[in-house]
């Protein structure tokens, strides 16, 4: 994403980016599994529920550390482009969906893909970010 | 904005990446404001005048202002 030479600030938000998707596959799958086993419900439910949801919060957390600690403005900058470009492309889609579902009965949006899609926005800004400064 | 700061690399015969090593940017970034698509912060505009031993408004050009970098003002008008 940052391209070669990667400061220590990029490596780790890569490295947390990469671990983040991993772990919530895994607490996802753990989750399934506990539910199944065990028939949770109530208050129990809830933080077990929420447990996929973790490594998203960690990434987010991770974000804003990258933002702090990079030394490089420049790498920022582009950064808060995507950032940007994925908030953007979120609300605009979610807007439109809203609609859709509300006057044309499209299929219900499940918040669940609002983070997938914010990052889907964001690789999607990336290349057209980067292309502006070669 | 306009600098002259692919002019001041090529006469200390640095590359793009000797001046980003010594700046602790990226080559990107030297890149970005050598081309003038990046305007560097002012504290990353002092380190590149203390770099070269220059005044801020001797590599950039404001551009607001129409007029060329001091140094290039300076060699003219000695001209």
């Amino acid at each position: 994403m940052f391209g070669s030479g990667k400061s220590p600030a990029q490596r780790r938000f890569v490295r947390a980016s990469l671990m983040s998707a991993g772990l919530v596959v895994v607490l996802a799958l753990v989750a399934a599994a506990a539910f199944r086993l065990w028939h949770l419900k109530g208050l129990p439910a809830y933080p077990v529920a929420v447990l996929p949801a973790l490594p998203i919060l960690w990434v987010l957390i991770e974000t804003g550390r990258f933002l702090a600690d990079e030394k490089d403005e420049f790498q920022r900058n582009l950064l808060v482009q995507c950032l940007l470009g994925g908030i953007g492309g979120t609300l605009a889609t979610t807007t439109i969906w809203g609609y859709l579902q509300d006057f044309a009965h499209a299929p219900r949006l499940d918040p669940i893909w609002v983070y997938p899609i914010f990052w889907l926005f964001v690789g999607i800004a990336w290349p057209v970010v980067y292309r502006r400064y070669r | 904005m306009k600098n002259r700061l692919k002019v001041l690399r090529a006469e200390r015969d640095w590359s793009q990446a000797d001046l980003a090593e010594r700046l602790e940017v990226s080559r990107q970034s030297v890149n970005a404001i050598e081309t003038g698509k990046f305007d560097p912060s002012l504290p990353l505009a002092f380190k590149l005048a203390r770099l070269f031993e220059l005044r801020i408004e001797e590599i950039f050009e404001d551009s607001g202002s129409g007029s060329e970098p001091a140094s290039q003002q300076a060699s003219e008008s000695a001209n």
